[in-house]
């Protein structure tokens, strides 16, 4: 063996020893996950905190969040590049991993949520293709494969290989199909007449707007994160460049929020029972803790002196938990108010536990997570954990001299 | 023959909530525990079987509530794998046990709160079996409703509900025949439909 065994490790080597412990830690989480929902599977869903009355629950949720987080990094690496503007500062790479890994969570989260995962098949088989399901469905695989595509010919090319000119109508694809893929993950909840909350023109724009904030606010979070290892230098500007169009992407999503809630409260109707419902009902510590740090996010990206590293790491983080909490009042809010008005279709022992739960809650929220659904969102994030840093370790995602 | 439209009318003053319509649904389809195509729900106070209003200005009423077979239904539209689809033949929506992969889109689409139920867990029985030989095996994690008995209308029967009813309260046909007894009540007597707003346009009638 040679000297450098016996003396201090380099700092790479130490860098690349806890980057391996960490991938170890996280494939160990990943694994039981797969074993809770292996259990789920045999033992019921009963196990979960779902029932007829709340047919979705973390799972969904988290599936519109992370289809969200997969926007920022596609977005930000593609758009400068169709629009022939600079980028920045070589992150592309590193971003559309990033966006890739999101991606395949997404994915994971509607497998989980599936009562009958080994008739997946069926999708293919009995396609229907009037369902928003299957639109997404499509939609999602075909903006998974271009990610792929995409990032292997941004690699290529750089390596002086493959034509640039090929790349950049890729780029416009992949962002013409990102656009689509919340747009279209929208409609899943959005073209449903049957809950309030969901069924407006706005979801899907306002689904773009919402992955937007999220995407780029966890594309900053990861970068910042690397430049702090040493993984890959960065220019502040950069930073302060990302921030700033994090601010603009956090006025639209409010600014539609806003718009969303006057339409349905102004009236005095049904919507203003839903817009109760979120400002003061149940739902309020979700849609405040969105509003509060959407109006703080902008705060930051907005005024010069606040844009220091941690309030910028901060604005950033409460950005991602913000669309997070957005999702959740979607969800239950969409299932909190029951169409048939009449009190026993909610009470009633004539419903799964789901009745019991909802009046022992009521007026509280209509679903919590079980421990059981905890744990597999756990283990399928941990899975995204593996995916991210086996690919930051394998794959050559380093800022080169491009610019993008 | 014209396609049929088959409907049910139900009779709120006759009805007298005494719960037979589900048991018979219950015992006939051989429902795992915990699972209920039709439901006894009461109109009135904020508890099952309480009236609103003071004494003595009181009322309550009951509706039951199952599938609503619409014209345009909202589930059948948006499951991916067409497990729920509408027959051509007699406007019945029917469940494919076989086909369903568990994503519960029908229930989240359905506007009529918890006629849809999924099997949580593997099903399991009071009775070891009660139903009719003719139904589908139940499975776990598929969604599942009321298809009204097809397996009686396949033998020309009436939906269990139909022949249990003692206060004769409820009426099964094809809406589309003007002569048969549910299109003939629709015309007589004062009625409504559960959420006309949302556009399905159900095949259950409640007579008032």
């Amino acid at each position: 063996m040679n000297n450098k065994n016996t003396t201090a490790p380099t700092p790479s080597a130490a860098r690349s020893r806890s980057q391996l412990i960490a991938i170890v830690v996280a494939a160990a989480i990943a694994l039981a996950g797969i074993g809770l929902w292996v259990f789920q599977g045999s033992d019921g869903f009963v196990n979960t905190n779902m029932r007829n009355l709340d047919s979705w629950g973390i799972y969904i949720i988290s599936f519109m969040w992370f289809v969200g987080l997969s926007a920022g990094g596609l977005i930000i690496s593609s758009a400068p590049r169709v629009f022939g503007i600079a980028g920045f500062g070589g992150i592309s790479k590193v971003a559309v991993w990033v966006s890739i890994c999101c991606t395949v969570l997404a994915v994971s989260f509607v497998l989980v949520d599936l009562g009958g995962p080994l008739r997946v098949w069926h999708l293919f088989a009995y396609a229907n293709m009037t369902s928003p399901l299957m639109w997404d469905i499509i939609v999602l695989t075909a903006y998974l494969i271009i990610s792929v595509v995409y990032l292997w010919a941004s690699l290529r090319v750089e390596a002086g290989k493959g034509s640039s000119k090929a790349l950049r109508v890729l780029s416009a694809i992949a962002l013409i199909c990102a656009v689509l893929v919340h747009t279209v993950t929208a409609w899943i909840f959005g073209l449903l007449q049957a809950h309030e909350l969901w069924y407006t023109a706005l979801l899907g724009p306002w689904f773009v707007s919402s992955a937007l904030v999220s995407g780029l606010a966890l594309v900053l979070l990861v970068v910042i994160a690397l430049r702090k290892t040493g993984y890959l230098v960065l220019e502040q500007e950069n930073i302060t460049k990302m921030i700033k169009l994090l601010g603009v992407f956090t006025a639209i999503d409010l600014y539609f929020f806003a718009c969303d809630l006057l339409t349905a409260g102004f009236p005095g109707a049904a919507g203003a029972h839903t817009v109760g419902l979120l400002t003061q009902g149940p739902l309020a510590p979700f849609f405040w803790t969105e509003v509060v740090g959407g109006v703080f996010a902008l705060c930051v990206a907005f005024l010069p002196r606040l844009r220091t590293t941690p309030l910028m790491v901060l604005a950033a983080a409460l950005s991602v938990l913000g669309i997070l909490c957005k999702r959740i009042q979607l969800l239950v809010g969409g299932f909190q108010v029951p169409n048939i008005d009449y009190p026993t279709v909610a009470t009633g022992p004539a419903l799964t536990d789901a009745g019991a739960g909802f009046a022992a809650m009521n007026p509280q929220l209509v679903y919590m997570p079980a421990p059981l659904e905890i744990g597999i969102v756990v283990g399928v994030l941990g899975l995204g954990a593996v995916l991210l840093l086996v690919g930051l370790r394998i794959l050559p995602l380093k800022p080169k001299a491009e610019n993008h | 023959m014209a396609a049929q439209r088959l409907g049910m009318v139900i009779d709120t003053d006759a009805c007298i909530a005494c719960s037979s319509c589900a048991m018979a649904c219950k015992i006939e389809n051989n429902l795992p525990e915990q699972n209920w195509w039709n439901r006894i729900l009461t109109v009135g106070g904020d508890n099952q079987g309480t009236p609103s209003g003071t004494y003595p200005d009181l009322a309550m009423s009951t509706i039951t509530l199952a599938c609503q077979h619409c014209e345009n239904p909202a589930c059948t539209r948006v499951c991916p794998v067409g497990a729920t689809f509408k027959r051509e033949e007699d406007g019945v929506v029917i469940q494919d046990y076989a086909k369903c992969i568990g994503c519960r889109m029908c229930i989240a689409a359905c506007p009529y709160t918890g006629v849809r139920s999924f099997n949580w867990e593997e099903p399991h029985y009071t009775v070891p079996f009660a139903g009719d030989a003719d139904i589908p095996a139940h499975q776990k994690h598929t969604v599942e409703k009321c298809n009204f008995c097809a397996h009686r209308l396949a033998r020309g029967e009436s939906p269990a509900c139909i022949e249990v009813c003692p206060a004769r309260a409820r009426f099964f046909g094809d809406l589309e025949d003007p002569e048969s007894e549910p299109s003939k009540l629709i015309v007589k007597r004062k009625h409504m439909q559960l959420l006309p707003e949302q556009g399905t346009r159900p095949s259950v009638y409640y007579l008032v």
